[in-house]
């Protein structure tokens, strides 16, 4: 493996007594897109801040292209950045906002018209040059707001929830154009979101972060389906979260019912939580012919289209809950209604296991 | 892993080009701000404890200034005028800004012009009028029934008319930002009119009557102009300490009254500055602005009240300007330019007058760009948290400290034996610091307020962008701010006009001032030129608000481009 990019170590940020990032380290590759993912507050524009000298981190390193830059002063390290807010310079052009990094260089006029008309073309507004930001829509603006920090090619691009100010379908067009973009580019690219469809749907690697702290490192499916902790568990995507009894081998009690799954051990008869995702329970109907299966009853079924939610309980479950998801047009096959009673399959590599109580109550 | 963050070395964020440049301008503005106010300030107050010879005699001074009744009567005699004073002007003003917000009447625009128009004079005018309406040859004496307008009665009358304007601006700005909600809901509950009103209306501006009483007090009781030229012999404080340095030399008990002027002023800032907090916080971002609807009975009673204070304030000024014209009164009511031709007053010239402007224009260019550069470093440049801390609390003081105190504290530090800067004294720039300092809290919070609008993160990018934050301050900072640097520059100049307090202990021969003009001019007995003094002065000011009118619409038209 190459060295990487970018090397974050160690870092700690404190404001006065309170620690805002606690030894968080990263490596970035060169070229990755990584989103940072993490409830509000969880220090993901601090860690940005640090990363680009906005605000120096207490503790720690960061290492760009071999160069320790952790002391520096933001104008001698190498990025570009785009806020949630566009931070676009009201009283000029798109053109001279675009042009604002390449006038510093002293290039010849000529060439930075080329560049701007370049860039202009790249986001999809050729004519806007001449326009003023309050002319354009909030899409636009971001979108000129990400040339103007593209224009002197950085290194590194910085995005802080560049999309959290837009509607959802602007949303969606501008997501997938920045990512077409960083993919065209191979610009080394941090996005932050507290969106999870967002960094699922961008990112090459997301790290998820709480309360300072990292809690999982990993490719987007990664993250999904093999997360690391009952938080990451519980904060991407719909998951149970059910208590168990580890009767081992690889086996589980959950409710009355015995499941195999592919777990490290556990002291027999500890308590433990399962994670099963809701779209991985397969409901079988009458028919009952896997090894993990087991009998509940329909206790209510909500129509949202593509699928039903089925919330099951009563049967081998007991107490227990469970939230699945079946495809509308099994459930159309399987005739399921309310108060009905049905087998459910579970997989075994799709449950695990986590230490009851450990990271979340 | 604690004890491992804990081991490693504190990062020590290296200064760049930028950071070192902010630093060092940031420093510099802490020095001016210093030397023009901190440092005179603190050597006033060593001067209260001291004799005349500089020796240590703790409160000795003190102690000679509640022996003496004559002196000490003064803080009853301005408190109680200056209460007085202040409910007549919130009452007053409370219905203007009422009349102007909360009803139908016509001509708002008009009576907004009136109301407004004491601000372009000098107190002193409005004294100089009340002594050609009730003085001993007064138009309208007898409506005194024999009081004499030479005390308190004029005190109050001079002070109603001159701070009316600045209790209307806090007061409108409460009653404009209403929450029609709030109407309906009162409203649909039934209440009565009176009961809406009081739970309504008065408690909604609560924190803005608390704040423009406040301020008005504090105007009031550190005025000079007003009870120098009708108070007689009433003392007041303010009058006294003028008395003790100019009229006897004894710059030790200016420095004790000094001391006491302060104490009114500051617990007033204090007060001014929660006020203006809770009436910010007050308002949520979902208010529905409220309309008022015709109601005949009360849009009546408004116009009344509206007609009664703009014809007052009209009548003061207009008296002001006839007895300027007038050839001589009250025996030839003729019209004539000759008192403007000052050669003959004693205490005024036309070199005065362009002392005056010299003066204001200085004040205007230097003070907003060192006002401007301040609240920049302050709000936005990354470095030296405690320094901008710092230099954002220096900017504040000014406005707890009344201009007489600021004047004899620049004469104590200034005038020093071993000073460096000993050679400003009497010159015009010390009067331009002088200015600057006495108003440069209102203009620091003006710039700050257009800095905070600005997007927190064009620093941010400008860096990113490697370009140096001099650079977007001169082509982003600047421009988008324009009309608040214009509104500060237009704020320190008709001040620079107007002012008397801070100036009247600085002028020299050299650099004598239009306001101090009439302040001579009426002591010798010119009451006439001194009104002329005092129009020139007003017809300066407005003419200058035109231009700046004019200037930011034009800006205005120009920029409507970008602006939103
Ligand atoms: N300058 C500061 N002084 C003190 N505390 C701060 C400062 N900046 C951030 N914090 C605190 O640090 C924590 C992390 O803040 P940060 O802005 O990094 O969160 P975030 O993950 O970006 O959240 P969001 O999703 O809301 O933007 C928060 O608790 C915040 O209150
Ligand atoms: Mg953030």
């Amino acid at each position: 493996m190459t060295a990487p990019y970018l090397r974050i170590r160690n870092v700690t940020k404190r404001f006065g007594a309170f620690t805002a990032l606690d030894d968080v380290s990263i490596d970035i590759q060169r070229g990755e897109f990584v989103c940072f993912l993490g409830p509000s507050g969880c220090g993901k524009t601090t860690l940005l801040r640090a990363i680009s000298g906005l605000d120096v981190q207490t503790y720690g390193s960061v290492e760009q292209d071999g160069r320790d830059i952790s002391a520096l002063p933001p104008a001698q390290r190498d990025f570009g950045i785009v806020f949630q807010s566009y931070a676009l310079f009201q009283n000029l052009t798109v053109a001279a906002n675009i042009a604002y990094g390449l006038e510093n260089r002293k290039r010849p006029k000529a060439e930075i018209q080329r560049r701007v008309a370049e860039l202009l073309e790249l986001i999809g507004l050729p004519d806007s040059g001449p326009k003023y930001p309050g002319q354009l829509s909030g899409g636009q603006q971001q979108r000129v707001a990400l040339a103007r920090a593209l224009a002197v090619s950085p290194g590194l691009l910085l995005l802080d929830e560049p999309l959290s100010a837009l509607d959802a379908k602007v949303r969606a067009h501008l997501r997938d154009e920045i990512k077409t973009l960083q993919r065209r580019l191979g610009v080394t690219t941090i996005m932050i979101t507290h969106d999870q469809e967002e960094a699922i749907g961008m990112a090459d690697r997301i790290v998820v972060m709480r309360d300072g702290r990292i809690e999982q490192i990993g490719a987007p499916l990664e993250i999904y389906h093999r997360p690391a902790n009952l938080f990451v568990a519980e904060f991407i995507g719909a998951m149970n979260l059910v208590p168990a009894t580890w009767i081992g081998p690889n086996a589980i009690r959950l409710g009355a019912a015995r499941l195999t799954c592919e777990a490290e051990s556990y002291a027999p008869g500890a308590a433990v939580r399962a994670a099963v995702r809701p779209e991985d329970i397969i409901c079988t109907g009458r028919a009952n012919g896997h090894a993990n299966s087991f009998q509940a009853e329909v206790r209510e079924l909500e129509f949202v289209g593509p699928f039903f939610w089925l919330s099951l309980g009563g049967g081998e479950l007991g107490e227990h809950r469970l939230r699945a998801q079946l495809p509308s047009q099994r459930a159309r096959e399987l005739d399921l209604r309310a108060r009905d009673t049905t087998h459910l399959h579970i997989p075994a590599q799709n449950i695990r296991l986590f230490p009851q109580g450990v990271g979340h109550g | 892993m604690a004890e491992l963050a804990l081991a490693a070395p504190r990062v020590r964020p290296r200064p760049g080009r930028d950071e070192r440049l902010m630093g060092g301008a940031l420093a510099l503005v802490a020095l001016y701000l210093i030397v023009t106010l901190l440092a005179p300030l603190l050597l006033m107050l060593a001067k209260s404890v001291q004799d005349r010879d500089g020796a240590w005699v703790g409160l000795a001074n003190f102690s000679a200034y509640f022996g003496n009744p004559a002196l000490s009567g003064a803080i009853g005699n301005s408190l109680w005028v200056s209460a007085l004073s202040t409910l007549i002007v919130i009452a007053l003003a409370f219905g203007y800004a009422y009349a102007l917000h909360r009803s139908r009447i016509p001509f708002r625009g008009f009576f907004r012009l009136v109301a407004l128009l004491p601000l372009l004079a000098p107190s002193l005018l409005p004294a100089i009028a009340l002594v050609y309406l009730f003085g001993n040859q007064g138009a309208l004496k007898g409506w005194l029934f024999g009081e004499s307008i030479y005390g308190p009665i004029g005190i109050v009358i001079g002070s109603v008319f001159w701070t009316f304007p600045h209790a209307l601006l806090i007061l409108g700005a409460a009653l404009a930002t209403a929450d029609a909600r709030l109407y309906e809901a009162s409203d649909s509950l039934g209440a009565s009119r009176w009961r809406t009103f009081t739970t309504v209306t008065l408690s909604g501006a609560r924190y803005g009557l608390i704040g423009a009483a406040f301020v008005v007090f504090t105007l009031i009781i550190t005025d000079f102009g007003v009870p120098k030229v009708i108070g007689g012999p009433f003392n007041m404080l303010a009058t006294d300490i003028y008395k003790q340095v100019v009229g006897q030399q004894n710059f030790q008990m200016g420095a004790v009254v000094s001391l006491l002027l302060l104490l009114p002023a500051l617990l007033a800032f204090l007060v001014e500055r929660w006020a203006q907090r809770r009436q910010v916080a007050g308002l949520s971002s979902r208010a529905v602005p409220y309309r008022p609807k015709p109601r005949r009975s009360r849009d009546l009673v408004a116009l009344a009240l509206a007609v009664a204070v703009a014809a007052m304030i009209l009548g003061i000024l207009g008296m002001a300007a006839f007895a300027s014209l007038a050839k001589l009164w009250p025996y030839d009511l003729g019209l004539s330019l000759r008192h403007y031709d000052f050669s003959a007053a004693d205490g005024g010239s036309w070199a005065s007058y362009g002392n005056s402007l010299r003066l204001a224009l200085y004040t205007a260019l230097f003070g907003s760009l060192v006002v401007f550069v301040g609240a920049y470093l302050v709000e936005k440049s990354r470095v030296a948290r405690p320094l901008r801390t710092a230099v954002h609390l220096l900017a504040l003081i000014p406005m707890a400290v009344p201009g007489m105190v600021l004047g004899l504290a620049y004469i104590f530090f200034f005038n020093a034996r071993g000073n460096p800067l000993n050679f400003l004294y009497g010159g015009m720039a010390l009067l331009v610091l002088a200015t600057i300092a006495h108003f440069y809290t209102v203009s620091h919070l003006t710039a700050l307020t257009a800095l905070k609008q600005l997007d927190p993160e064009f620093e941010a990018v400008s860096a990113a962008l490697k370009t140096p934050f001099y650079r977007t301050f001169w082509r982003v900072t600047m421009p988008l701010c324009l009309p608040a640097i214009l509104d500060i520059a237009m704020y320190l100049f008709i001040n620079a006009m107007t002012t008397v307090s801070a100036v009247v202990f600085l002028y020299s021969p050299d650099t004598a001032l239009a306001s101090v003009a009439v302040l001579n001019m009426d002591d010798a007995g010119d009451t006439a030129p001194a009104a002329a003094m005092a129009m020139l002065i007003v017809v300066t000011c407005a003419g200058a608000k035109l231009l700046h009118l004019s200037l930011s619409r034009w800006l205005l038209h120009r920029t409507q481009a970008w602006r939103r």
